[in-house]
């Protein structure tokens, strides 16, 4: 058997690994452009500061490939023949035939709208390249060995490949970055500013909205997040969005003009305003793409074109409340590796879609999120406590129909397993606050939360504004339950 | 105000001597010629005629090298103990450990015992148990002790010390109790990422921690027959405890081989080239009678399933060489019985996803099978 998987993120060598577990005869190609070895793309930031190394963000031993006899091709795919069942790699490589083929693409930047976008020191921080790239504006270098085989697939690439190196402004300044900014505030923005203010610098960041990360987060959290990169010196703009970068004679970005009329030097610009699935190479083929360039899948990941899955960032799947996405996560990368990795085998598996949960660090603050937060939800209402001892945290529980159906936490360390607990029993408010201790994980010896009665008894507030999304109604199906996919 | 996780890593891979860059190199160099000094002084002066640190230490009045030694452990350990609080001290696991380390050490690895002798009283350290400290279990330096002291160490070593293991892993000795950990902890931190993870190194520990159990065992076993026997065959007694070096007796090749090359000379010694924990890792048979202990225990990591993204400061900062990761993205709680519980993982996972705990195993322990899938 022939199995081909484009994409060796954590997606794609999930489901390799679950395909060789069980067939330890079948042929097994992995296609990937970016990088000689599966990394951890969550752990670029890291990289850069000099606190991991980049075999240390490898999740898997290198010898990976030769244990589990995955053929490796470093190159370019750049289409697919449905009928002939090929994928056509890039150049005069020969076609690779396959029974059945994995996309597992990922996403690419979203590129920046504002011209000068492209130019000299002005990037992104999505891809190993550019991590690279950001590593030589910000110290000269990596601190180490750069990343194995870096430019092995220069010779098998497009013009328009996202895994092409960028150009250094550093290298033509003869300098480090003194003064840079960061356009977006999202996480991978965040991070971003984060790597900056480790090396030492003071950087800018645009926020078009009125508070950080409004998706996710309400006003009151997130003034703590700003108070708190304030404190570490960064420029938090907030409200002010982009009109253009300016270059220098030799196309290197040297100021930006915001939407506000101001202009302020800048010798970096990472633009952080989100991703989208990597798949113009699939245009104009046999595989149905939804509007945002997603892999239309259905509930057992197969594309419309049948014995081809996608899985990961590249897939559009359906969500709860009956949409059309890709789930841009890391767990759900690897659920839907492991459960592609059984479909190309010929198995019958569904991927059943969990429930929303997510933890992150803004800086310093521990941040968990679990259940429907910030979704608008008819009749929504928030219960906030903001506790500032000797631990300072904020911790608001979103209500709906009378029982608790999210959370959302900044400062400590939650078990987001007994809080969907909560939500699937459908527990009340009261409930939930009374049995909150059980769902703590602080680091020990930390006091834990305590919510005075009167607290407990203040006024709930109306739903948190997220300004993007139109008002759903609460799903409000009557058998809620916890259970594994496994189990299934 | 008290913040979880980690900060001021981030120059870890940005200062050379942390990363066997020459500064790295010179720093191992000193340690090692300071520790060949230290437990070979005698030897050496044969050949130059002085004895270095005996002649520096009574000219300071700490009468002996080994007081003067003590004394440079306590300042290192100070030094090392406030430089690590500023990266790390953002935890109040890390604030009372490291409080602790610090203070058992000044007390009772050098003060109580530079103390006593002054008022004619016995030299007493309370911190340290067999197998590590082997000479407490051999019957004469048992004789001599004070018989309240005697008692302590020997219910210490044996009951004390692994019943606690049972109920808090061996961290309450490894990390919280004992000098050489606490010097790891502390003068070693900067150097914690060096310990090797590969699984080469940890089929070595395997190996080679055990056979020190052994040998400690054996060296025990046989200096007690030899107590009893001894004096009938004196060839047994030349072989196992004969105290002149050139006997090459058991004794005193245990001594000079675990006691002083292992735990000195590489232990502390290679701390900038191999990680600080080459000697609890490899050797320590305190570490490895303990972690067996702590393998049937209630000490475990507990994972929190579905959050691990992958990213690796966890493997990177274990001391141990643990590649922590693996359990975290395969969502398994686990024990392993090197862990000596600095609770670095978890204080540096930036997903929250660790948690050190002694609490019955339950519920959460489990592995999990796939995503949880709630209804709303
Ligand atoms: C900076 C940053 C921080 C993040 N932090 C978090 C986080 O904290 N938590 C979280 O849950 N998620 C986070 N994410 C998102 C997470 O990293 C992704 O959801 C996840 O990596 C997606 O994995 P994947 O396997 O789908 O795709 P990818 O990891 O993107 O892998 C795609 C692979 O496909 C290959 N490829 C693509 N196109 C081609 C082609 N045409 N030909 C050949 N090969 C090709 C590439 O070589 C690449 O290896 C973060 C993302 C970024 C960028
Ligand atoms: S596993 Fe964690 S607690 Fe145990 S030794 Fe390693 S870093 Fe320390
Ligand atoms: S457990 Fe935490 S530190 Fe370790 S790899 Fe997972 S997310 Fe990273």
């Amino acid at each position: 058997m022939q199995i081909v998987i484009v994409g060796n993120g954590v997606a794609g060598m999930e489901a390799a690994l679950v395909v060789r577990a069980r067939m330890p005869e079948a042929e097994i190609t992995i296609v990937s452009e970016e990088s000689e070895h599966f990394f951890s793309r969550t752990a670029l930031m890291w990289v850069v500061c000099g606190q991991l190394d980049y075999p240390d963000i490898e999740p898997l031993e290198r010898d990976v490939y030769a244990r589990q006899r995955f053929r490796r091709v470093r190159a370019r795919a750049v289409g697919l023949d449905a009928e002939a069942r090929t994928l056509k790699l890039v150049g005069d490589l020969p076609d690779l035939p396959f029974d059945s083929l994995l996309i597992a693409c990922g996403s690419r930047p979203r590129p920046g709208p504002w011209p000068g976008s492209t130019l000299g020191g002005v990037g992104h921080f999505v891809t190993m390249q550019d991590l690279e790239w950001l590593e030589a504006e910000l110290h000269g270098g990596p601190a180490k060995a750069g990343p194995p085989n870096s430019g092995g697939h220069l010779a098998h690439t497009t013009e328009d490949s996202p895994y092409l190196p960028r150009t250094v402004s550093a290298v033509a300044r003869g300098a480090s970055s003194r003064r840079p900014c960061v356009v977006g505030g999202g996480l991978i923005g965040i991070e971003a500013v984060e790597v900056m203010h480790a090396a030492g610098l003071r950087p800018r960041f645009f926020i078009r909205e009125e508070w950080f990360w409004p998706i996710a987060m309400d006003s009151k959290e997130s003034t703590w997040i700003a108070e708190r990169m304030r404190e570490h010196g960064v420029d938090v703009q907030l409200e002010e969005g982009l009109e253009c970068f300016e270059a220098d004679d030799a196309g290197n970005v040297v100021a930006v003009k915001s939407d506000r009329g101001e202009r302020y030097e800048v010798d970096l610009a990472v633009i952080a305003i989100g991703v989208v699935p990597n798949t113009d190479w699939l245009k104009g083929s046999a595989v149905k793409l939804d509007a945002g360039g997603g892999i239309v899948v259905d509930e057992g990941l197969e594309s419309s074109v049948p014995g081809v899955f996608a899985a990961g960032d590249c897939a559009s799947v359906r969500w709860f409340e009956g949409s059309r996405r890709p789930e841009q996560l890391w767990y759900t990368g690897r659920e839907q590796g492991r459960i592609a990795g059984k479909r190309l085998m010929g198995d019958a598996a569904l991927y059943a879609r969990g429930a929303w949960y997510n933890s992150a660090k803004l800086f310093d603050i521990e941040y968990t999120t679990v259940g429907l937060v910030n979704m608008n939800l008819e009749g929504e209402q928030n219960f906030y406590f903001e506790e500032r001892g000797s631990v300072r945290s904020t911790n608001r529980v979103v209500v709906a129909d009378g029982r608790v159906v999210g959370f959302n936490f900044l400062g400590r360390r939650w078990d987001h397993e007994v809080l969907l607990r909560f939500i699937a029993e459908r527990r009340s408010l009261e409930y939930t606050l009374e049995h909150l201790h059980e769902a703590a994980f602080d680091t020990e010896f930390v006091p834990a939360l305590s919510i005075p009665p009167e607290a407990r008894r203040a006024p709930l507030s109306g739903p948190a504004p997220s300004g993007v999304r139109e008002p759903i109604t609460p799903p409000t199906s009557a058998a809620s339950r916890v259970a594994s996919q496994g189990a299934r | 105000m008290d913040l979880q996780g980690q900060n001021g890593l981030v120059s870890t891979y940005r200062q050379s001597w942390r990363n066997r860059g020459l500064a790295g190199v010179l720093v191992s160099a000193l340690l090692v010629t300071f520790y060949l000094v230290l437990y070979f002084e005698d030897k050496l002066e044969k050949v130059i005629h002085m004895r270095p640190l005996t002649d520096f230490a009574t000219s300071v009045g700490l009468r002996n090298r080994w007081y003067l030694y003590g004394l440079l452990y306590c300042v290192l350990m100070i030094v090392g103990g406030a430089l690590y609080l500023r990266k790390h001290g953002n935890s109040r696991y890390n604030q009372l450990r490291i409080a602790t380390n610090v203070t058992v050490q000044v007390l009772f690895g050098f003060l109580l015992p530079f103390i006593m002798p002054l008022f004619n009283g016995p030299e007493l350290y309370v911190s340290y148990f067999w197998p590590l400290k082997y000479d407490y279990f051999y019957p004469h330096t048992l004789q001599d002790l004070p018989l309240y002291f005697a008692a302590y160490t020997v219910l210490g070593s044996l009951l004390l010390a692994p019943i606690m293991a049972y109920f808090f892993g061996k961290r309450w000795y490894c990390s919280w109790v004992c000098g050489c950990g606490a010097l790891a902890n502390t003068f070693g931190d900067p150097w914690r990422h060096l310990t090797s993870k590969s699984t080469r190194a940890w089929r070595f520990e395997k190996w080679s921690i055990y056979l020190v159990l052994g040998l400690v065992l054996l060296t025990t076993a046989l200096v007690g027959m030899d107590f009893l026997v001894g004096a009938q065959h004196p060839t047994f007694h030349r072989l196992v405890a004969g105290e002149h070096w050139d006997d090459w007796s058991l004794k005193y090749l245990y001594g000079l081989v675990v006691g002083a090359i292992l735990a000195g000379v590489v232990g502390t010694g290679l701390y900038p080239i191999l990680g600080p924990r080459v000697w609890c890792r490899n050797f320590c048979p305190m570490a490895a009678f303990l972690g067996l202990v702590g393998k049937f225990g209630r000490f475990r990591i507990r994972v929190k399933p579905g959050m691990c993204i992958s990213c690796g400061n966890c493997s990177t900062y274990c001391e141990m060489g643990i590649d922590v990761r693996s359990y975290a993205q395969s969502d398994q709680s686990f024990t392993r019985a090197s862990c000596v519980g600095c609770g670095m993982c978890a204080h540096v996972c930036p997903r929250g996803v660790l948690k050190l705990s002694n609490a019955p195993r339950g519920q959460a322990d489990k592995k999990r099978q796939g995503l949880t899938v709630v209804d709303f």
